[in-house]
């Protein structure tokens, strides 16, 4: 079983898939994404995978929001729509990634999540 | 003639060539020796170089082997090839501001964060973040941190001054953490993010904050009375900063910073006076005055013999500046320059426009609103233009080349060809420059007149109105309706339409207002919502088109009536529009006139008026001249 980092809350949120190995500076970076825009995340370890795309589709799957982020051990990110075939992310950032590219996933995540446009 | 299967109609192989501004179209027919005239074909390309010049013979040539190649013709069955003379007036434009907001010393930032945290006004001296540790209690902070600083340490920096007694009562941003920052605050305080020129705010000044509550917009700052209470201001002093209550309204958040001598100042930029000579009279008209008044005194100069602007002023820079692209247009190798003091402004149309301006001092980017004047002129020219291009032509082809005809009349003739019309008719030609407009009585005479505005003005009001930056953009603007990405798999037309479509919409499209091109949709980038933009360039079709259409048919009309006016057919380009033929149409309603795009041979649509204008025009002379030799 997936180890939960942040108890689900009674809302519905972004759900953020982390490989174990996932650093955690990535995953401040991108929570924060989301949070600047207002929009709650629960995280969950998942030691599945080490892939961010499959990562986020999983995690959109499950995410009442429809939308998820995948993280994986090397540090990069993937955010995916519930409706979005898994080879079409919404955005990736690769390993090598600086903090606003970080910042930039989870606030896409969540204007997914608020239907604005993507910037 | 070429042996083909079928009996080939009898007769002389002629081409009726038509160069636009900016497309090329040609029609190809076979003109019996009674006049009788069977279409074999049409083609269409895009003028090459710009119209009049030696440059158009490449298109002109490969519009009539297109024609040829679709009738299974050769070049060497061409007995004439027709050309247009082109309509003798070139058309400019130019756009000038004629108000502007400029902040000193660096007194306001009025800009719309997506997400400003907190709610609610604070009010005290402004301190970097830095020194927060050096602050007496008791005394209001607005603390101003610069780029650099993460949202936690901020918060950390923040709660520490606030617990050791320093009433920290706002913040100042760089970076876009307002919300992360708020949320870990242990008194919240309204704070105000994505400032780009942080390190510009005065240190040391009182200061004032105020984010309202999403959804709303604020109170106290927009309100001059709010700041005269904010900043305990005498009536003097009130009166100098409303232009900065003025500035404010509308926003979400707002910082407004006292110092000795900042000010907003939204003056008038003295545009000058416009000076119009026609009808025997020389009239002057401020341009400051608006479109409007400008119009009218148009109106009363007609016909309009020149127009210039006072030297040293904008509008007599904008005019230079018409006149000036007009002279390299106008010169043609091997003959002398044309002086552009020569150079008569025939027409003019002005229209009031706005231009979101990015404020000059702001600090974050600040946008406003300034009002502008945008002016088309139109010259005329003597030289004819399009004897070098037939010559060319005819040298390219091997077959004769000459000028059939007047652009005007041609395009009566052609429009003719439309289903269901009859003399008396008028054509509107909704060209790029100018605006065209000829009628031809029910006893064969034509006139026409060209009007300054059209498809290139429209363009350039979308642009500028919308703050695009990129004319291809608003071309995509102007010619395409709207939809907005609703979901990745759903969109929404302007007129409400939901459309449901298989493959995923791409992610750069996503929650935008799209333009909806053939090669599917492409985002405007632009903040304004849907109905804004449809506004935007509805707007700016009818104030050139359904102005000029009017305009122009006033000129035409007998006696200036549109009542005596029964056949409207709309040419052109801009007649392919998806709505203006109906904002004209619907323009005309009134005055009992029946108006619609044209059909030209009943399937060109409003396509290929010149082209096959002229080649009725050879034929009429063909026969007249076989009459003339059985007498």
């Amino acid at each position: 079983m997936p180890e939960q980092l942040t108890a689900p809350g009674p809302r519905p949120a972004v759900l953020v898939y982390r490989h174990p190995g996932a650093p955690a500076a990535v995953l401040r970076q991108v929570c924060a994404g989301v949070e600047e825009e207002g929009v709650p995340t629960d995280v969950t370890e998942v030691p599945g995978p080490d892939d961010a795309t499959a990562l986020a589709h999983a995690a959109a799957g499950e995410s009442r929001l429809g939308v998820g982020i995948g993280l994986d051990a090397a540090g990069a990110a993937a955010v995916h729509h519930g409706t979005l075939p898994e080879g079409t992310p919404v955005v990736t950032t690769p390993a090598r990634a600086l903090s606003p590219d970080w910042r930039r996933v989870g606030r896409i995540a969540a204007r997914v999540v608020k239907h604005l446009p993507l910037v | 003639m070429g042996a083909r299967e079928g009996a080939p109609p009898e007769g002389l192989l002629v081409v009726g060539v038509d160069i636009g501004n900016s497309t090329t179209e040609a029609c190809l027919a076979v003109v019996a020796p009674d006049g009788s005239i069977t279409y074999l074909g049409t083609d269409l390309t895009r003028t090459t170089g710009v119209k009049g010049t030696p440059d158009n013979t490449e298109g002109a040539l490969k519009a009539i082997r297109g024609a040829l190649a679709r009738a299974g013709r050769s070049a060497g069955q061409v007995e004439t090839v027709l050309l247009n003379e082109a309509t003798p007036v070139i058309s400019g434009l130019a756009m000038e501001t004629i108000t502007e907001t400029i902040i000193t010393e660096s007194t306001m930032i009025g800009h719309n964060p997506t997400t400003p945290g907190g709610e609610g006004l604070g009010v005290g001296t402004t301190r970097s973040i830095g020194e927060l540790g050096e602050q007496q209690p008791g005394e209001p902070v607005v603390c101003v941190v610069p780029h650099g600083w993460d949202f936690d340490d901020v918060a950390a920096a923040l709660n520490a001054a606030v617990a050791a007694g320093v009433d920290v009562v706002a913040a100042i941003l760089a970076g876009d953490d307002a919300v992360l920052v708020t949320n870990r605050l242990t008194r919240p305080i309204p704070v105000v993010d994505e400032v780009a020129a942080v390190e510009k705010v005065p240190l040391g000044m009182l200061a004032a904050v105020e984010v309202a509550a999403p959804g709303r917009t604020i109170r106290t700052l927009s309100n001059s009375y709010g700041l005269a209470t904010v900043f305990d201001l005498d009536p003097v002093q009130t009166r100098q900063v409303s232009p900065v209550a003025r500035a404010l309204t509308g926003n979400r958040s707002a910082v407004v910073v006292r110092t000795p001598t900042g000010d907003v100042t939204d003056r008038r930029i003295p545009v000058g006076e416009l000076v119009l000579h026609g009808a025997g009279k020389t009239l002057r008209v401020d341009v400051d005055a608006g479109a409007e008044a400008i119009m009218e005194v148009v109106g009363r100069a007609q016909p309009l013999d020149d127009a210039r602007g006072e030297p040293g002023t904008h509008v007599g820079g904008m005019l230079a500046q018409v006149r000036d692209t007009m002279a390299d247009v106008m010169d043609v190798a091997g003959q002398p320059d044309v002086p552009v003091s020569d150079i008569a402004i025939r027409d003019v149309l002005a229209v009031d426009t706005f231009v979101p301006a990015e404020v000059r001092g702001g600090l974050a980017g600040e946008v406003a609103l300034e009002n502008a004047v945008a002016l088309a002129a139109m010259v005329r020219t003597s030289r004819s233009r399009m004897q070098l291009v037939a010559d060319l032509v005819s040298e390219g082809l091997g077959a004769a080349a000459e000028i059939g005809g007047v652009e005007g009349e041609m395009a009566v003739g052609g429009a003719l060809t439309t289903p269901g019309v009859d003399r008396p008719i008028a054509v509107l030609d909704l060209g790029g420059g100018s605006t065209d407009a000829a009628l031809l009585t029910r006893e064969g005479e034509c006139t026409a007149v060209h009007v300054a505005g059209a498809g290139e003005l429209v363009t350039k009001l979308i642009d500028s109105e919308l703050a695009l930056g990129d004319r291809e953009v608003a071309e995509g603007v102007k010619w395409f309706p709207l939809g907005k990405v609703e979901s990745f798999f759903h969109l929404r037309h302007e007129d409400g339409t939901v459309e449901f479509v298989d493959q995923p919409l791409p992610p750069h499209v996503f929650a935008r207002v799209v333009v909806l091109t053939p090669d599917g949709p492409a985002p405007v980038p632009t903040r304004y919502g849907l109905d804004h933009v449809r506004r935007v360039r509805r707007e700016a079709k009818r104030r050139v088109f359904v102005v000029n259409a009017l305009r122009a048919l006033r000129q035409v009309a007998p006696g200036g009536n549109l009542r005596a006016l029964e056949f409207v057919v709309l040419l052109g380009g801009s007649a392919l529009d998806f709505e203006i033929p109906d904002m004209i149409a619907d323009a005309l309603a009134p005055h009992g006139i029946v108006c619609g795009t044209g059909n030209v041979l009943g399937t060109e649509g409003p396509r290929n008026a010149v082209a096959s204008g002229l080649v009725r025009a050879h034929a009429a002379l063909l026969a007249e001249e076989a009459r003339c030799r059985s007498s």
